[in-house]
């Protein structure tokens, strides 16, 4: 058991750092902010996107800054998860105007490989891929797809499934949303619903396969409706619309808005689900120090992903479906949840921890999610200026 | 120290450096691992590989290899033909089509080739070998019938380089 002195006092929040110590510990993320926003090689020299860069590489050192001032990691991740929910639709409808001057894919950009690949079908993919070396999707290997796998690769060995707070440029759309009401108007939520993901993952995975097509993207992709949809050519693909504007409102814009909870990731996303997975391996890890755990379960009620229980609280652990947000080590009265690294003691320099993954986490936020914020910003800035 | 605490700290450390490589050479280096593995996209997207080309003086017609929808797929078996590039299209075309190059014509192609690269195109094929099913004034409803303008390589067409092409499919009869 670790010492006292290394522990902080009971029922007292960290105080504020200094502001001197905060600026030099946020001084290697302003540096890669910078790098990865406005010095990189390949960076448009458009004067527009320069700007958009440096709003962006500010705006990520700034958000950083505060989360070493304050201690707190939600608040201030938050505000760049929501930017990201509501600026990577700005960037990337005005893109497919430009492009094809509609959101809906038409056949022959499938057939010339230019659907835009996300994450999404990452796990639909892969058995048709295994059992007959097809991606079925249709999109290129070279020219997208391997591209956003390698970024994925990369990022869930950092963060596992922080991938959901720290990458996802959509579920930023339902937390902004979830935070907008003071209250929840729904507080009882069935526990058994967080396993649907998993339901979802397996149906989305074994239809893929039977029907040789992204099914979870074809069909139930509450996203589609602020991305791109399959182009309504006949009946069946205007059904598909119609579901994707009716899960949409009801999973992204009403759920949270009723429950204050992140909805389709925790009851629907199966990519969510997959990427849970990957928990397992990654390093970091959010715990509960039993010896200071009362228990009062405030952090099972701030969690947005319903990822902590009463038996996982009084395990000691989150769920495996944690996204590593935060909300729950910031809303603890006692600091009894703790970042932790694995394989090290419990409760044992828990700042120390957070530092880590925050530097890795960060670092891949701003180079992945501050670009898409980049790029919303130019449009902005485009259409305003 | 004991062994677990130092392999935590070491893996979070090489995560540290996984995280600041990753721009720079793992994005990278993954992506094309990816790419190199032995996989292609679906052939009822991509239309499948091409067979063989013929000549048609100004332009040519590019037979593919016949594409086989899996198990459940919706779509039925199909043959896909690129008349490329656009450009040397006459504005009608009517061409009778040797598809499996026993020097008798399969099928008669027609189709308007309109100036507007956005104009809808619709197709009429005339079977001549039962093996491939006619169609009539068909458009784009489907991937195993159909008839679009394709421009392959729109990031790498240059001002006079045209790389369009207008793409039939032909769906193949019950053997």
């Amino acid at each position: 058991m670790a010492t006292d002195a290394r522990i902080l006092p009971l029922a007292v929040r960290p105080a504020p750092r200094g502001i001197l110590r905060s600026l030099l510990l946020t001084l290697p993320m302003l540096i890669w902010s910078l790098l990865m926003m406005v010095y990189r090689p390949g960076a448009s020299p458009d004067p527009v996107s320069r700007i958009s860069g440096l709003l962006t590489a500010l705006f990520m050192t700034a958000l950083f800054f505060m989360m070493m001032r304050t201690h707190n990691t939600y608040r201030w991740r938050r505000i760049f998860f929501v930017s990201l929910g509501i600026l990577f639709p700005i960037g990337f409808i005005h893109n497919l105007y430009v492009m094809r001057g509609s959101m809906g894919i038409p056949i022959e950009e499938m057939i010339a490989g230019r659907t835009p690949f996300c994450f999404m079908p990452i796990p639909l993919l892969i058995l048709p891929a295994a059992l007959t070396r097809t991606l079925v999707f249709p999109g290129s290997i070279a020219g997208g797809m391997a591209g956003m796998v390698g970024i994925w690769l990369a990022l869930t060995l950092v963060m596992g499934k922080g991938w959901c707070s720290y990458a996802c440029f959509f579920g930023g759309i339902e937390e902004g949303v979830a935070a907008i009401p003071p209250r929840a108007k729904i507080r009882k939520l069935d526990p058994r619903l967080r396993y649907l993901p998993w339901a979802v993952l397996l149906a989305m995975v074994l239809l893929s396969l039977a029907l040789f097509e992204p099914a979870y993207c074809m069909w139930l992709c509450p996203f589609k409706a602020v991305s791109e949809y399959v182009a309504a050519r006949s009946t069946i693909g205007l059904i598909q619309n119609v579901i994707f504007v009716l899960l949409f409102a009801g999973l992204v814009i009403a759920l949270p808005f009723l429950t204050k909870k992140r909805t389709q990731c925790s009851w629907f996303c199966p990519f969510g689900a997959f990427q849970s997975i990957f928990n397992k391996i990654s390093i970091f890890e959010v715990k509960i120090d039993q010896s200071r755990c009362k228990p009062c379960l405030i952090c099972q009620n701030a969690c947005p992903n319903l990822s902590l229980s009463k038996e996982s609280v009084a395990r000691g652990e989150t769920l495996l479906s944690c996204m590593k947000c935060g909300a729950c080590v910031d809303a603890c009265p006692r600091g009894a949840v703790i970042w932790h690294i694995k394989g090290t003691e419990i409760a044992w320099k828990p700042e120390r921890a957070r530092l880590m993954f925050l530097y890795g986490a960060w670092a891949l936020a701003v180079m992945f999610g501050g670009t898409i914020i980049a790029q919303g910003i130019a449009v902005i800035l485009h259409v305003v200026v | 120290m004991k062994l677990r605490p130092i392999l935590g700290y070491s893996a979070a450390g090489a995560t540290l450096l996984v995280a600041l490589l990753t721009p720079f050479l793992l994005m990278g280096l993954f992506s094309k691992g990816v790419a190199a593995l032995p996989l292609h996209v679906d052939e009822v997207y991509s239309g499948g590989p091409t067979g063989r080309a013929i000549p048609m003086g100004a332009y040519s017609i590019d037979v593919h290899r016949p594409v086989y929808p899996h198990f459940l797929q919706s779509e039925k078996p199909f043959i896909q033909l690129d008349w490329t590039p656009v450009s040397a299209l006459p504005q009608h075309v009517s061409d009778a089509v040797d598809i499996d190059g026993d020097g008798q014509p399969d099928i008669r192609v027609s189709f308007d080739v309109p100036r507007d690269p956005k104009a809808p195109l619709s197709v009429n094929v005339e079977s001549l070998n039962p093996r491939y099913q006619a169609m009539s004034n068909v458009g784009k409803n489907q991937f195993s019938r159909l008839i679009v303008r394709v421009n392959y390589d729109k990031d790498h067409a240059k001002d006079n380089v045209n790389d369009d092409a207008i793409v039939v499919r032909v769906p193949l009869a019950k053997p």
